[in-house]
This record gives C-alpha cells, structure tokens and sequence, in this order.
C-alpha cells in the first residue's frame, strides 16, 4: 500500500511541474504585451515600459521562471488585470461551486453508467443489451448543455420551479445546495453515463467469457455469485482505468453546462477573462484545473492498484 | 496417404570435416524490465555462457523447459536481441558487434521460421507480397525476376501461384507456415533459425512441414537451429542435440547418442518425462518418475 | 533448380479457380453493406456534406437577413422553424451552421491526425527514453479538460476559424498519439515486423511500408468518432461565445439564442439540439460499424456453407416444427418430432434409441450402460451463426466412462473435442447449444436440464480442469477465496474448516507452502503451480468425474509428467472417472484405459488404449499413429495425412475423413457412414491396417 502510493506520486509529481511548466511558458505565446493589455491600447509607451517593469517582465527567463514557480508553490498566481485582485483567491471562492457540480455530475454518471452496464453486459445479445446499448449509443450523441437547456425548459419555463433550481453553498443550507445540483447534475452527467455504460457492458461481457467464469461455474456456484462476488471486480478494471477521463470530460463539460443553470464556478470566471484578456486568470484556471485533474488521477490510480494485484509494483 | 524418400539422410560425419558455419561463445543476453521506480529498471540474464557450433547441412536441434533461454538464443543470433557477453561468429566474422544496423549481407545468410505462422505473415498483404517485399530489399530490382523468383519459392514449399494472391487469414496454418518458410528460403541462406516452426500445427500438418524442411535442407545444404520443446520432433530431424536449462547450456551430443546414453540429470529428467509412442511400460515409467521424484525430494530435504 | 530435385511433395490444395481475393477494402466495403444501421449512417452524412455544400441554394433566406416584423416567432409557414430575437430565419441558419460544423469538425480532425499520427508513430517505435517521456507528456496532456485546452488556446490566439479549428484539434491530437503509440507498439513487437528485420529491411520501410497500413483501420474509426466530439466541442464553444463571432451562424450559437429567450419562445431550443445529435450519432454509427467491419476481418468462425436448407433434418420434418428453427428440429429423435416441445430446454427424451444426424442419417444410440458415473449417447452441439443459418459441430457422439477409469479424447483442433466436454457441463458459450443427446451423469439425466438443475450436479459431481491454468483462474483474487468460497457454498463449512481443508487440498496436489499461499493471486503462480491449485478446485468437492481440457497442452513434458501422475494418483486415491481431452498421442499411451478418437465433429473409434494402438480399425487412427514423430521406428521422412480437417460447416454428406482416406471407396461417400460396433468407417472390417508394433 505505502509502497503503491509512493510509486504513483513519484510519477504524479514531475507531471504537475511539467503542466506548471507549460502553464508559465503560455505568458510568452500571447501576442502583445500584456501591460499593454493592462492599460489598454492607448497607453503610451512609457507607461507600458513602466507597468512592464513593475510586473517583472523585462527581467531573464530563468529569473522570471523561477520567481513565477517560487511564487506558485506559494500559492500565489499573480493578481487579475481585470479586477486586480489576487487570482488565488478568486479561483477558490468559485471551487466549491465547480466541484459541487462535477461531483453531483459523477454521482449520475457512476450510478446509470454501471446500472445499464451491468444489465447490458451480464446478458449480452438479450433484448435487455440492445434496449441498453441503444439508449447509451444515442445518449452519447447529446450535447450536455442541449440536455440542460431542456430541462430547464421543462422545470423552469414550464413548470416554474424557478426558486429551487439556483445554485446554494453547502455552507448555507445543505438542502437547498443539493436540490439546486439535481438537475445540472443530472444534464452533465448522463452523457458520461453513456461513456461508463459502453465500457462497462463490454468489459462484463468479455469477463464472462472468460474460462474462469467456467471453472467457477463449474464448482457449482449461481451465475448471479459468479457475476457479483468475481466478475464485477474482474470488469470495473477496465471501467476504473478510463475514469480519470471521464471525471476530466465532466470539469469541461460543467464549464458549459454551468453557463446554463448560471452556475457561478470557475468555468464562468474563466469564461470571462478568455473573452476579457485576463491572462493571469486564465493561466490560473488552467494551472488549478490541471492541478485538480493530476491529483484526482493519483487517487484513481492507487484505487486501480487497489483493485488489479497485477498493476502493485513489487 | 504417406510419401516415399528421396534420400535425405544427414551425413553428419562428412559435415564435420568442414569449418563450423556459426560459432556461439559464452552467449548472454539480458532483459530490462520495469524496476521498483518508475526510472529504474531492472536487469536480468535471460542466458549466460551459452557456447555450441553449427556446420554447414546440419540440424542441431535446442530443446529446455519454457523460459529457459531458447528461442532467447535464436533471437540473439538473428539480432533480434543484443548480446551482454560472448561472441558469436558467422563464417569467422563476429556478429556481436556489428552495431545498429546489420549488413544485409547476414541478413540474407541468415533467416527464421517462427512459431505462430499467422502472426508472422502481415495480416494487410496478401503473402505473395512479403516474399516480393524480401526480394527487393535485397537489391532484386527488375519485377518480372522477382516474380518468377517467388513463384518458384512458392513451387518449392508445396503452394502454388494462385496463394500467392491470397491474405493470410485465407490460408491454413499449415500453408501459412509453407510461405514463412518460403520467404526465408527465397534469399538461398546459409542458416534458418526455426523457433517453434511446427508446434502450432496440428499433427498431421506437422509431418508435412517437417519434411519439407528436411527435403530443402537435402536440395539447398542449408543448415538449421532447431527449436521446440518437442523431443519427438527434434530427435527425429536433429544430428546433434543441445540441451538448456535456467539459461544454461547443459549437454550437448549426436542426437541419437543424446536419448540412448543420457548424460545430465536434467536431460534424464527431461526425456523421461516426455510421453512414449504406446502404452506398453507406462507403469514402469510411472514407478521411475515417483522414484525420481522421491530421491529428488530426499536430496533437497538432507540440503 | 526444380527439375533437378523432385520432390515428393504433399501439395496443399489449390484455391478454387477464379476466385481472385479480393482486396481488404472491397471486403471491408462488403462488410459494410451488409449494416444497414451503418449504411443509413453514411447516408446521413453523405446527406449533411450535401447540405452543407448547397446551403446557399437550399437555404430559403438569407441567414443573416432580419425581418423585424417577426421577432421571436414560431413555426410559421414563412419561417419553418421560426425566427431568433433579431428575426433571423431559424432554419436558414441552421442550413448555414451544418457548413459550420462540419468544416470545423473536419478540419480539426485532420490537423489532430496530421500532428498526432507522427507523434504516435515515433514514440511506439522508437521506445526507450523518448517513448518513456513523451507518453508521459501525452498522458498529462489527455488528461486535461478539452474544453480548458480550447480556452487556453483562444485565450492565446484570438477567436477566428482558423484557431478553433486548431484549438478542437489539439485536443484530439494526444488521443490520436496514443492511439497510434499504442498500436505500434503491439504491432512493432509481432512476430512480420521481426520477420521483416530478419530480411534485412530498413526501419523506415518497415514503419511505413509494414506497420503504418494496420494502423489506417483504428486510425479512420477514431477519426469518425472524433468528428462526433468536434462537432459537441464546437457547438459547445459557440454556445460559450468564444467561438466564430456571432454573424456566422452555428448551432451552438443559435442555442445561446435560444436559452436567452427561452422565456419567450421555447421552441428556439429544439432545432439545432437535434441537428447536433443526428450528426453526432450518424458520425458514431459510422464509425462504430466500420470497426465492426475492419475487426470482423480477423476473427475466424466455422464457414458459410452447409445453409439452413441444405440440412436434411428440415426437407421432411412435420409441418408442426419446421416452424422453428432448423437446429432444433432436426435434432429431435424422428420419433418424437411432431410431440416435442419447440423450446431448447425440452428435455430429452431418454427413452429414444436413434437420433437423426446433422447430416441426415438416422443412426441407432447404444444400449445405457449401468453403473457408468458419465454415459453420453447422441450428444450433438450445434452453432446458430449471426447470419441465421445453424452449422453442427458434434453429431452424434457416444462415450461412457466408468468408476475409476480414464478415458482419453483425442482429435486435431477444431474437432470438437471442447465442444463435447462443455455440453456435457452444461457450459455450452453463447451461440452453441445442445441440439441432441442423452447424458446420465451417475444415473441422472443432465441433458437438456435448467441450469439451477446443473449447478447441483456440478457443484457436487463433477470438476474441471482447462488448458491454459492462469486464465482459469480469476485474476483479481487469491486463489485462496476462490477455494474456499465453493467448499461453504457445497459443504457447508465454517470459514475455518473450509480454511484447513483448502490447505488440505492444495497440500495434496504438491503446491508447497500451502497455508501461506493462499493469499498469493494466480499471476504469483508459475503455470505448472497454477495448474495444480486449478485440480484443487476441481477437487474440492469430491467430484465423481474429473474433466480434463487440454490440462497439460500448455505445460512443459516435465511438468506435463508432473500433473500427468498427479491425475493418475488421484484416480487411484478417490477412485473417480476421468474425461481426458488431449491432442497428444502420448498423453494417452501414457495414461489413458480407454480412449475415443474425434475427426471433424464425430467419434470415429472408441476402444482400449492397447487395442487402439496395436490394432486401428479406423484409417483415421492408423494415420495418426504412423504421423507420430515420438515413435520409436527411425524413418527418415515422417509419414503424413495430406489435405486438412473439414472446418464445420463443409463436412461432406459421407464420411468426414473421406477426402483424406487411402482406403476411400463410392460406398465412402454416397451415404453417412454410422458408428458400428464402435467404429465409424465401412470398411473397418476388411482393412488391415498400419499399427504401432508392441
Ligand atoms: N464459442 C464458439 N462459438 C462458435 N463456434 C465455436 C466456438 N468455439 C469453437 N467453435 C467451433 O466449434 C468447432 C469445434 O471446436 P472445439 O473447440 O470443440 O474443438 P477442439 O477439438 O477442442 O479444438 P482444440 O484442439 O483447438 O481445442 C470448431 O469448428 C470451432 O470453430
Ligand atoms: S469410411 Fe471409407 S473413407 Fe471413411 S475411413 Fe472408412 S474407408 Fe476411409
Ligand atoms: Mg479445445
């Protein structure tokens, strides 16, 4: 186990330098000077030398590069051009919003997912796996955000339940939070549902193909014993491993789906300083996500070694 | 049903007299593998001091348990696999240290026969292709001579041109076989490593490849290292045997003088676990196994 | 050179005459046509290309004329799918947004592969530290959002055409990467790409020359689903506003639209929603029935021949079941056709005497014999093919095995020798089913029973042992739960008790250190261990039959020896009946009492294994002894048995072996030939046949 652990952060550990890595250079590819983007175009070119050193910005690369990672590690991401206020913390005044989303988006993805997996890949062939197969072959073809667009139609406009649909923070009332995540959660993630359906119908369907399956049915144990206590372990390691894809489909999706039901997480801050040019919150939200996206990946993947003996280092 | 013999008797007395046309000198060859950090990795020796001569028109059969460094050899000699230590010569010239890329000159002196006759054809061409593929990698530029030069080939192990337009899912395994063997005999080479070249076909197939692998080897002098874990098989097309085991080279000798007159314990072991022709006996050899077994037992128990 | 050396060769047989095969894409193609769903698919996209093309012919205003006269409308008989706030025709707009959609998606896809494709194909094939890094730099890039991606990239260049098509396009391009890493790599390593260095060729021929054509069918699948993807991530993006500007109508666009004003015209929202979805899914479609179709190449099932009408069973059986299907009609003993419930759980009826063939004949069962623990008569398996015709696989076999006796089958691949074991477990796969046959198991009928019935007589009666032991075993648990778990199930014992008698067991098949390794997973086994934990379970519920499915193929001779005498001491020990399968000749001199020899779905001879090796009546069983390169007779070419086994489905009307018989006559191939006194073959009693001598 500690052994495990070790070994995935060992990995997980030049990845977030690496995008960290990539997140700074991002600040050479814009196009124009970004104290130019700070004072806007008229700005003389005074000022903008002057802005420019204040910033840092005519300092060496490997001066800037180590002051930008020192100050990073420090939880310091610059300040908006826009609103002049640190990044960190507009970034994680949004977090819960955005994380509440993903997680209740999660939550419908898993439980559908494995449900109409499950029935589609314990019979495969049957009536019930093409019933299955054709929902989720459609399902995966509507865009989340059309889907919320619907709902909201159907219980916003038309059934004008408009009170309960705003997003509330836990802090404040847990009920109304978790009434406020039901139908945002459920447009994100049926899509993803569909994704974890297809995997997991095929992974159960070739696990029970597979010879063990007859040597354990051949001990006499009930199909059902078979498929719960021994095939399920055996097909959600395929399932799990495309997890971390599915949970990164879900944050980019939840910036759009966010939009719809007017969510205010960091898909819509983001939103707002790619339209507005404010660059340091853009590579904020990308360096945070990203951040986000490695460590959910870590857990994953120490579940994954949990699960399949074969993937624990020896 | 059966086939009558042209004469292909081995002369191994005669081909002895000759120059050894590949000499292994302690051989060894490692792997890498994953280690314990993702950086790491870790180092084993798949063979080591493995030494044994092939002559021109021999057989010598390389039989051992699996994972005990067989066709781990052949692939050394094909340089599929780099070599940690030890020499192998070709004709005098040392192999080991060719570098990167190997002269096409080895290349055509030295060819090989593989196991899974349906991985080894490229499922996307048909099979006439990857004998006309080998021909003009070897500087045989004008189409019309490589065309005939195949279909000759073809001729040669038993197909005819119609297979060669054929993809490899159409075909037998046995006829499959046929046009790696085809493509390996194309270029006239010297020495043919056939790793496993008949253990996955089916026992009537398997005599129809053995002795076309015999016929050709009357016709053209090539000489083979044959491997398998069949000691049926390798008994009867071998002149001599090698004998691995753990990676190591533990007899060596004539091929009959190898079964009759059993040197090492592990080759003891070895052809008395291997099946007999008919029943007659069983019982015995059962009683010797568990004898065997039980004197086994004994030793590592008193160590 | 060839008129030199004759060679007596065996020559494989021809290919039929004017058969040119076809090439990979025309047979991919035919494949396709047979997909209706995957037709109506390209259709669909056939038709959206066209659309898009022709917009502005098609379109019946200009998309971006407003009428402000009608803001906000329906469906109205000027405007079919309404107007937006600005009185833009909706379905002028949405014409125009297919152009949108599928240029973006098209041009995106093309620029992930353009970068991709290169990427993958260096890091599969030159592996080492490059493929160590730059995986890992792929793997990190897949993993973000792809969304964040095209935000970043915006954020970056600016919005215009050019941008979102390479912003939706490097986000595709790590899938595209590792798609052609991963199948580099697997190709790199298989044994044409060795065999295309053993000849000498150059990396860079082999890359493009051997692996990159097997990797044009995974790529183009990808690219088809992609397309779906690019065409969400677009409209996605539109609907965002950081797409094109809002003059240049999209779907995604028009949906902002949409919900803006939703409060007033709900319709809005539904059009371009269903446009994206039947776009997505036709692109779907498409690419999933293509991967069927490329995939489908390889996989190898019995041929296309013998069809539904040709099977004689149908041509005269009543009226009342020809309403079923073949397979079960005409199996059913010609007696008893017109009673027999259609269903195929119907069980047997063991009181029938003869059986009517796949092919035809009617052949008379064997008396039952008593006091045998297994005694199958009939036994017929038949496979119903997704095209709907139904190819037997076994017909007609008959086999009893005794307390304590070991019977050995023998037959080449594909004989049906698996088939016939699985019938008699009852785990026939998906597909496969028992078309015939009688199987008393102790006395009881098993044939034809529900499989809450078998799990009964399984758990308690019979165990088995497969060929390859680490896929016998489930992967992701020790095999010490997979022991003890059917020990509490069948006997009822405490967690304790199933413990010590799981040690017990694994103790009794020589896997050393017994109580410390059942916390050891399979994968820690070596295969001949792994082989011995599998006759453990086998064992653990005292079975009266021991089935043994190729249990040693896989195995080394000596460990081969080992299990060998491990089965023949447990025989001797409990004293059960053992069902050997085995392609090995020796195997069954070696341990078998008695043994049936299997040719192309049929038992052709059953008899000791003495008499079996010293005195064949069956040609089939002669030739295969004469092929035997263990026999001890020094001969320099090996005797062989030219031609192959007839696939299922292409067995001839007569005898199965006929083609390939020395001894074949007219009478060998006018009518089946019926087992008889044991053997299957009409001329078994004035043949002298080749023999091992004693
Ligand atoms: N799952 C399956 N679905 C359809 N057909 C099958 C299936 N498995 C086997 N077959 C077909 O059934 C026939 C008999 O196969 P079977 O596996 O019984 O042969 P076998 O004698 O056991 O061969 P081997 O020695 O290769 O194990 C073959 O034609 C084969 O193609
Ligand atoms: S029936 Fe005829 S063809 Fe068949 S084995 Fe007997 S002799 Fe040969
Ligand atoms: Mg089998």
């Amino acid at each position: 186990m500690g052994k495990l652990i070790s070994f995935r952060l060992a990995l997980a550990v030049p990845q977030l330098i690496l995008v960290a890595l990539v997140v700074f250079l991002m600040t050479y590819l814009v196009p124009g000077s970004p104290a130019a983007a700070i004072l806007g175009t008229s700005a003389n070119p005074e000022r903008v030398a002057a802005v420019e050193a204040q910033l840092g910005l005519d300092q060496p690369f490997f001066t800037r590069l180590f002051t930008w990672f020192g100050s990073a590690i420090q939880g310091d991401l610059g300040n908006s051009y826009a609103v002049g206020r640190p990044v960190t913390d507009m970034l994680l005044e949004r977090m819960p919003a955005t994380l509440s989303l993903v997680f209740g988006g999660l939550v419908v993805a898993v439980l559908i997912g494995l449900t109409l997996g499950l029935l589609g890949g314990t019979r495969p062939g049957s009536t019930t796996d093409r019933v299955t197969t054709t929902i989720t072959a459609i399902t995966v073809a509507i865009p989340e955000f059309w889907l919320g667009i619907i709902l909201l139609l159907v219980f916003s406009v038309q059934l004008g339940w408009v009170p309960v649909l705003a997003y509330t923070p836990i802090e404040v009332d847990p009920l109304r939070w978790a009434q406020g995540l039901i139908l945002p959660s459920i447009a994100l993630g049926v899509g993803s549902a569909a994704l974890i359906a297809r995997s997991m119908r095929t992974s159960m369907a070739e696990t029970l193909s597979a010879r063990w399956v007859d040597t354990l049915t051949a001990t006499g144990m009930s199909r059902r014993r078979v498929i719960f206590r021994y095939g399920l372990k055996n097909a959600l390691i395929p399932v799990l491993a495309s997890t971390g894809l599915t949970v990164s489909i879900l944050i980019g999706a939840s910036f759009v789906v966010g939009q719809v039901f007017a969510f205010p997480g960091i898909g819509d801050l983001m939103l707002r300083s790619v339209i507005g040019k404010d660059f340091p919150v853009v590579q904020g939200g990308v360096l945070m996500i990203a951040v986000l996206v490695i460590v959910v990946n870590l857990v994953l993947d120490i579940c994954y070694g949990l699960l399949n003996p074969k993937a624990r280092p020896e | 049903m059966t086939t009558t013999t042209p004469n292909t008797s081995h002369e191994t007395e005669a081909s002895r007299a000759d120059e050894p046309l590949l000499v292994v000198e302690d051989l060894a060859v490692e792997y890498e593998s994953a280690g314990a950090v993702p950086w790491r990795r870790k180092v084993s020796r798949a063979i080591d001091g493995v030494s044994f001569e092939i002559f021109p028109g021999e057989t010598l059969g390389l039989v051992g348990e699996s994972g005990s460094g067989k066709s781990t050899t052949g692939r050394a000699i094909l340089r599929l696999n780099d070599a940690a230590a030890g020499s192998i010569r070709f004709q005098g010239t040392e192999v080991t240290t060719l570098g990167r890329r190997t002269p096409l000159s080895y290349r055509r002196d030295v060819q090989a026969i593989f196991q899974d006759p349906n991985s080894s054809l490229n499922p996307r061409h048909v099979v006439g292709r990857c004998v006309d593929d080998t021909l003009r990698t070897h500087g045989v530029t004008d189409p019309g001579e490589r065309r005939a030069r195949a279909e000759q080939a073809f001729d040669q192990v038993g197909l005819s041109t119609d297979h060669m337009h054929r993809f490899p899912a159409e075909l037998s395994g046995g006829q499959q076989q046929r046009v790696a063997i085809a493509r390996a005999l194309v270029l006239e080479p010297k020495l043919v490593v056939c790793d496993e070249a008949v253990s996955a076909l089916d026992l009537s197939t398997q005599g129809q490849i053995i002795n076309l692998l015999a016929d050709l080897q009357a016709i053209t002098g090539v000489s083979y290292l044959f491997i398998a874990h069949d000691l049926g098989i390798v008994r009867h097309i071998s002149d001599r045997i090698a004998v691995m085991q753990r990676g190591h080279l533990v007899e060596i000798g004539e091929a009959e003088e190898l079964f009759t007159n059993p040197q090492h314990a592990y080759t003891r072991k070895l052809l008395g676990a291997s099946p007999a022709s008919k029943p007659e006996g069983r019982d015995e050899r059962r009683a010797r196994r568990e004898a065997f077994r039980q004197m086994h037992e004994a030793e590592t128990q008193l160590a | 050179m060839t008129d030199t050396y004759s060679i007596n060769l065996t020559r494989a047989p021809k290919p039929e005459k004017g058969t040119k095969s076809p090439s990979s894409a025309k047979r991919i193609f035919d494949r396709v046509r047979r997909q209706p769903l995957t037709v109506a698919a390209f259709f669909v996209i056939v038709f959206l290309a066209l659309v898009a093309i022709f917009a502005p012919l098609i379109a019946p205003y200009d998309p971006n004329q407003s009428d402000y006269s009608t803001l906000l409308s329906g469906p109205t008989s000027a405007h079919w799918l309404g107007t937006n706030d600005l009185g833009q025709d909706e379905l002028s707009r949405l014409l125009y947004g297919t152009r949108v959609a599928l240029v973006v998606a098209l041009g995106s896809v093309l620029i992930a592969a353009m970068l991709g494709v290169p990427i993958g194909l260096l890091l599969g094939y030159r592996g080492g530290w490059t493929d160590r890094l730059g995986s890992r730099l792929v793997d990190v890039a897949q993993a973000l959002p792809g969304i964040l991606v095209a935000l970043a990239v915006i954020a970056i260049l600016g919005r215009s055409l050019w941008t979102l098509m390479f912003a939706i396009g490097l986000i595709f391009t790590m899938g595209f990467a590792r798609l052609t890493r991963a199948v580099t790599l697997t190709e790199r390593h298989k044994l044409y790409v060795e065999s295309a260095h053993v000849v000498g060729m150059k990396e860079r021929v082999i890359i493009f020359r051997q692996v990159l054509p097997n990797l044009v069918g995974p790529i183009i699948i990808q690219a088809a689903v992609f397309f779906g993807s690019a065409i969400m991530i677009e409209s996605g993006l539109s609907f965002l506003g950081v797409g094109l500007d809002r003059d240049t109508p999209t779907w995604g666009g028009m949906l902002s639209g949409a919900v803006e004003h939703q409060a007033q015209q709900p319709f809005l929202a539904f059009a371009p929603g269903i446009a994206i979805i039947i776009t997505v899914l036709a692109f779907n479609l498409f690419g999933d029935g293509l991967n069927d179709a490329i995939t489908g190449g390889v996989r190898k099932s019995p041929r296309k021949k013998l069809t539904t009408a040709e099977l004689p069973g149908m041509s005269n059986a009543p009226t009342a079941s020809a309403a079923t299907l073949p397979g079960q009609t005409y199996s059913m003993g010609a007696q008893d056709a017109a009673t027999a419930a259609p269903d195929a759980t119907s069980p047997w009826d063991s009181r029938a005497d003869e059986i009517r063939t796949p092919t035809g004949a009617t052949e008379t069962l064997p008396d039952p014999v008593e006091g045998a623990v297994l005694d199958v008569r009939g036994l017929s398996v038949s496979l119903e093919r997704p095209e709907g015709d139904v190819v037997p696989l076994v017909s007609g076999a008959n086999l009893s095995i005794e307390p304590g006796e070991i019977v050995g089958l023998l037959g080449e691949s594909g004989s049906g020798k698996s088939m016939f074991a699985k019938a008699v477990m009852g785990l026939l796969p998906p597909r496969t089913r028992l078309s015939a046959g009688s199987i008393m198991f102790d006395g009881d009928q098993i044939a034809f029973q529900s499989q809450r019935a078998l799990r009964a007589v399984r758990g308690a009666g019979i165990g088995v042992v497969f060929q390859d032991p680490l896929s016998a075993l489930s992967p992701v648990h020790t095999v010490g739960k997979q022991l003890i778990e059917p020990l509490r199930e069948h006997k009822g014992m405490s967690v304790a008790e199933a413990k010590e008698r799981a040690v017990e067991l694994l103790d009794r098949v020589g896997v050393t250190e017994a109580r410390s390794r059942l916390d050891h997973y399979p994968h820690q086994f070596s295969g001949g261990m792994a082989q011995r934990v599998a006759i453990a379970m086998a064992l653990a519920a005292d079975p009266k039959l021991l089935i043994a499915d190729e249990a040693t193929s896989a195995l080394d001779v000596t460990t081969q020896a080992q299990v060998l005498d491990l089965i023949l001491d447990l025989r001797d020990e409990y004293g059960m009946g053992v069902l050997l399968i085995t392609h090995d000749l020796g195997v069954v001199a070696e341990t078998c009492d008695r043994a049936a020899i299997m040719y192309a779905g049929e038992i052709v001879e059953v008899g000791t294994t003495t008499d079996l090796f010293h005195a064949p009546r069956h040609p089939y069983t002669s030739a295969l002894l004469a092929a035997n390169p263990a026999s001890d007779a020094q001969v320099d070419r090996l005797p062989t048995i030219s031609g192959r086994v007839p696939l299922a489905g292409e067995w001839p009307v007569g005898c199965h072996f006929a083609n390939r018989c020395a001894f074949a006559t007219e009478a060998c191939t006018s009518a089946p030939v019926p087992i008889v006194d044991q053997v299957r073959c009409v001329r078994a009693d004035e043949l002298t046949l080749e023999a091992v001598p004693r």
